[in-house]
């Protein structure tokens, strides 16, 4: 916890030790865990009358957020009658009809699931590839105009989809790309991509670069200072940007629509389709909402600790 | 145009000799991010453009005919366009301003908690994991105004109108779902905001004497506001684009209530095939988005953060 | 496709960094270079059926109930021809968008096409094949006349637009818009409904709409089997316009000048929007009151929501496409009736929306006789009645000889194993001209039917009064028609 004999940050930082300072916060801030953090909450100070109101607040906050998706959990495993009766029904036999019902038949479920993490997995795992060395190299370059370069970047992500899909359908129908994994691939990067060097390059401006100086000082080459120094020290971010670009992959719905096909369709096309003419199957539907749902919250989770330090894009040390 | 560039000397620029090396490295590391990407965007940038001066045929391939001025006169005489411009900022607004206050008391609270931190956490930030086509088809189960969970709910305590039907409810009712999916990601960014307010800083304050609220007025709440304006452009990015919610329950409904103006251009597109006037309303959407983006970025800036 | 993919991995795992970008672009392009497809092999075959063998056709469909059949039973087509066919089902907006998006690439992914009459046949008539030369090549299964099996009305609203005799199209779906009431508890209140309604109120095309508000408040007021008298699908959806228009073309009014002409062989130029007639607003009167009293709910159903609230007992009456039989068969068995829906001052009109099933412009010849090969056994007699019996079930046919089958018509009357035939004669009533109702076939009509629904909605949300409502309504639709219809010149 060197971050408490740290003298105050401000002074620091006005007396021209940014560097120093930045460092150990740093140094802090990769070690720092949840439960270290929660030490350093100023509990003691907490009256009984406040901490009644959090409890409240976040008991709250709970259901709002669980309740739905118990329920949608729940009513993957009613009998269809049970699922729309008027009367919300708790008590019930459960089934695994909808599940069933998802493997069987016209449309199985199977290649959509392998379409997903085909599509979402490549993607994710291109985006972090390729966005790494760009990332790094943004954060490192002393070009003119960097930040206008930097602007484009997200600005690239801000591109309305409906109208940017019809150009890009037409481009991929030249390269041969529509109703394939990659072309699916290639259409997730146009949001991934500029979302993994934006996210990533604030990881390596994190870096101190003297770090990596001192590699080059014993002989590396700067691939081998950012291969062997600033990658791995980077870590977390890789991980965080990895994930993120999964989700956002995995969840998406209108890209999916426009460029996939009976070779490349993916989960939530699969559960846009059970919105029929004739009704909603909603037990299936809720069973495939569960299916699509649970491996990005796994995932998600997993990394959480990551989330936390990866998504604040350097704000947090640069005060 | 440089003048962003000028007001703050990039911390890391020293050593002047290695520079020039330095552009060549950098530059061959941006390039193969840099490429691809410029090629899935540029071109489809420029051809919107295109298509924003044509008449867009689509039968047997694609042909743009010079049509001048014709879909640009039209957006700026379209009766209707300026109230879905002004729904949009509204809708904005309500579900930016909702999530990042809601956002914070949650993060607040979560960093106050002793036991059970990571299991509450862990929890509350389920929804932010969800697809946006499952939050909307949810959404309408929850809400079915014959079985839906919600709705009973609702009637228990004596509402018995449907909540996708009237005007104002419907508006409520997405802006709820949005506020669902996406306060844990505000919250989750706040609280590493929090975690890292230097616990110096508040002993300090609590010395001087200041109160629970005053410590947090004035002394976390000014330290975290940079990663607050992180969460801000995030959020504002993704909420511009993204209607997938909107267009699986209302679908722009009832009384246009809830059609903003990224539906109005799906529906252009993909509806009416008006692919002209699509790009232009496209076009301006793209317009606004940046703006916005521009206006946190340099207030980001202003707070002295060289990115 | 499935096996294809672990080497597209395994391809990509070996690209190193720099030059994953490049080469995805360029990996994309030549695995698939190779398969942007020449045409089909044509074999000489004895058999007609066979000549194109180990081809792969791809079917895009909105998800009704007879592709649901089809796509069970395809393995038969892939028995009897030798081709595989792939069936994409989507949601119609969906279809909609994938149709527009394969036929402005110049190519076709998707060499059948679901032809929705009004989002895909309209806009893209010239981008689909005139089916009448297939259906006239003599090396070729089935001949012409065949074509004349089908309902006049379906054949010239599904398969036909514009000038000419082109058949663009063979009526595949034809979901039709009737009064589904509950047999059940007009029976059980006949005699006091007679008495306090002072008409008998029995269900027919002899009651009219005044009737049929009259009935709904009456069960509103004195029935405790129902919450309402009857539901509708007036959600700010393509919905509210069909239920909307039964009442309107009632009432006399019409969208355009010629309505009933343009409804059922299209026009590019319908000219000046009729909505701002006397007729009209009577329409659009009548319709607000009539919502006045239906169920609250109505606003927030499309005819999903309506079929799941009649089936589950909340209204005794509404007007919902035929198909919703089966359900209700199954939530309410033996105890719902159909008949067509009730008169206004000039008709009976029952919302026809059937759609057909066409041959993308762009296949190339082979092909295109492989498609038509698939047509053909996708709407033959065998095929039809397989779907409607078989497990899947539930379509209902097209051809009219069907109709007169002994056994089908044994299946109108319960018992039966064919819900939807319990609707039949009504279906068939409504499919005469003097009994239907047929919205514009125009281009442009999706942004017109949006513009409708959405002044509608405004109007049942209390926004706009009826007369307000339907010149806006007006204004809006002359300036959408003005504009011409660009995507397709």
């Amino acid at each position: 916890m060197s971050v408490l004999d740290t003298p105050n940050p401000r002074r620091a930082e006005s007396a021209g030790q940014q560097e120093a300072v930045e460092q150990e916060r740093r140094h802090a801030s990769t070690k720092r865990s949840p439960r270290e953090g929660s030490r350093s909450s100023p509990l003691d100070r907490t009256g009984t009358g406040t901490r009644v109101v959090i409890l409240v607040v976040l008991g709250l906050a709970l259901l709002w957020t669980l309740v739905p998706l118990v329920w949608m959990v729940l009513s993957s495993f009613k009998p269809a009658t049970a699922i729309t009766s008027a009367e919300p029904s708790w008590l019930f036999t459960p089934t695994g009809e909808h599940y069933a019902g998802l493997f069987t038949g016209g449309n199985e479920l199977i290649p959509y699931l392998w379409h997903s993490v085909a599509a979402a997995g490549l993607s994710a795992v291109l985006s972090v590839v390729l966005g790494a060395p760009a990332g790094y190299g943004l954060a490192r370059s002393e070009m003119r105009g960097k930040r206008h370069l930097s602007f484009w970047i997200i600005s690239t992500r801000m591109a309305p989809i409906a109208a940017v899909v019809l150009p890009l359908f037409l481009m991929f129908r030249q390269l041969g790309l529509i109703d394939t994994i990659p072309g699916l691939v290639l259409a997730y990067m146009t949001f991934n991509l500029p979302f993994a060097i934006w996210l990533l390059s604030s990881f390596f401006s994190d870096l101190p670069p003297a770090l990596e100086e001192s590699a080059l000082v014993e002989g590396c080459t700067r691939w081998q200072a950012f291969r062997h120094v600033a990658l791995p020290l980077t870590k977390p971010g890789l991980v965080t940007t990895f994930v993120l670009c999964l989700v956002f992959a995995w969840n998406d719905y209108a890209f999916a629509l426009v460029f996939s096909g009976p070779d490349s369709q993916t989960l939530p096309i699969a559960a846009s389709q059970l919105v029929t003419q004739a009704g909603i199957d909603w037990g299936q539907l809720c069973a495939i909402g569960t299916f699509v749902v649970v491996p990005m919250m796994l995932a998600g989770l997993a990394v959480r600790r990551w989330l936390v330090t990866g998504l604040t894009l350097g704000a947090v040390t640069g005060e | 145009m440089s003048t962003s560039e000028d007001v703050r000397e990039p911390v890391r620029r020293r050593r002047k000799g290695a520079a020039p090396r330095r552009v060549g490295f950098t530059g061959r590391m941006m390039l193969p991010g840099i490429v691809p990407l410029a090629a899935l965007t540029v071109l489809p940038f420029l051809t919107i453009v295109v298509m924003s001066f044509s008449d867009v045929r689509l039968l047997g391939g694609m042909r743009l005919d010079f049509a001048g001025l014709k879909n640009w006169g039209r957006f700026f005489t379209d009766p209707e366009m300026g109230w879905f411009w002004l729904r949009t900022a509204g809708y904005f607004a309500l579900t930016l301003g909702l999530e990042m206050v809601l956002g914070v008391v949650l993060a607040l609270c979560v960093w106050r908690l002793v036991r059970g931190r990571n299991l509450v956490l862990s929890l509350l930030l389920l929804p932010m994991f969800v697809a946006p086509v499952i939050v909307g088809l949810l959404g309408r189960f929850l809400t079915d105004p014959t079985f839906g969970l919600y709705t009973w709910l609702l009637e228990r305590v004596g509402y018995d109108g449907d909540l996708l039907g009237g005007t104002f409810t419907a508006f409520a009712a997405v802006v709820a779902m949005d506020v669902w999916e996406w306060t844990p990601l505000i919250a989750l960014i706040t609280l590493a905001g929090l975690s890292a307010v230097p616990p110096t800083l508040r002993e300090a304050a609590a010395l001087d004497g200041a109160g629970r609220w005053q410590t947090l007025r004035h002394i976390v709440l000014p330290s975290i506001s940079n990663v607050l304006l992180v969460a801000l452009l995030i959020r504002a990015m993704d909420a511009i684009r993204y209607f997938d919610i909107i267009w699986v329950t209302t679908n722009g409904g009832p009384a246009n209530a809830t059609k903003i103006v990224p539906v109005r251009l799906y529906e252009t597109a993909f509806r009416f095939f008006d692919f002209g006037y699509a790009a232009v309303v496209g076009l301006a959407m793209l317009f606004a988005s940046i703006v916005v983006a521009r206006l946190f970025v340099r207030m980001l800036d202003r707070k002295g953060l060289a990115r | 496709m499935v096996d294809q993919e672990p080497s597209v991995i395994s391809r990509r795992r070996t690209l190193g960094g720099a030059l994953a970008g490049g080469a995805a672009f360029a990996a994309g392009g030549l695995l698939n270079g190779c398969a942007t497809r020449g045409d089909v092999r044509r074999r000489d075959t004895a058999d007609p059926w066979r000549r194109f063998a180990g081809c792969t056709l791809n079917f895009v469909s909105e998800n009704t109930a007879p592709t649901s059949a089809i796509a069970a039973d395809a393995e038969r087509f892939t028995a009897l021809t030798g081709i595989h066919v792939n069936i994409v089902t989507l949601e119609l907006s969906a279809l909609v968008q994938k149709v527009a998006l394969d036929l402005a690439s110049g190519q076709s992914q998707y060499q059948i096409i679901y032809a929705d009459s009004y989002q895909v046949l309209a806009p893209y008539a010239d981008g689909l094949v005139d089916l009448r030369e297939p259906a006239s090549d003599d090396s070729l299964p089935g001949d012409d006349s065949d074509l004349a099996d089908f309902f006049p009305l379906q054949m010239d609203v599904s398969g036909r637009f514009g000038r000419g005799d082109r058949v663009l199209a063979l009526p595949y779906d034809c979901a039709t818009m009737i009064w589904q009431y509950r047999e059940d508890l007009f029976e059980a209140h006949h005699e006091r409904m007679a008495n306090d309604l002072g008409f008998d109120p029995t269900p027919g095309p002899q009651r009219s709409w005044e009737e049929y508000y009259r009935i709904a408040e009456w069960f509103n007021d004195n029935v405790d089997e129902v919450s309402y008298g009857t539901g509708h699908q007036a959600k700010q959806h393509d919905s509210l316009m069909c239920d909307f228009s039964n009442v309107l073309f009632a009432h006399g009014g019409q969208y355009f000048e010629n309505g009933e002409h343009i409804g059922r062989f299209g026009a590019v130029d319908p000219g000046p929007s009729t909505l701002g007639s006397e007729e009209a607003l009577a329409g659009a009167e009548f319709y607000r009151r009539l919502l006045s009293v239906a169920d609250p709910a109505s606003t927030t159903w499309d005819w999903t929501g309506l079929g799941a609230a009649f089936a589950a007992g909340r209204v005794a009456m509404c007007p919902n496409w035929h198909e919703f039989a089966a359900d209700n068969e199954r939530s309410l068995p033996g105890r719902v009736g159909y008949t067509t829906l009730p008169s206004g001052p000039a008709k009976s009109a029952n919302m026809y929306g059937g759609a057909g099933i066409a041959i993308n412009g762009n296949t190339a010849p082979n092909e295109r006789d492989a498609a038509w090969l698939f047509l053909k056994w996708a709407t033959s007699r065998k095929t039809q009645l397989r779907n409607l019996t078989g497990e899947v079930g539930g379509a209902t046919p097209t051809r009219s000889s069907i109709y007169r089958a002994p056994e089908i018509r044994r299946a109108q009357q319960r018992p039966t194993g064919m819900p939807t035939m319990l609707t039949a004669p009504a279906v068939q009533q409504a499919w005469k001209p003097e009994y239907s109702g047929l919205r514009p076939k125009i281009p442009m009509w999706n942004e017109c039917d949006t513009a409708i629904y959405t002044e509608l909605s405004r109007m049942l949300a209390g926004d706009a009064a009826p007369r307000r409502a339907m010149r806006d309504a007006r204004d809006h639709i002359d300036r959408i028609v003005s504009r011409g219809w660009v995507a397709a010149e």
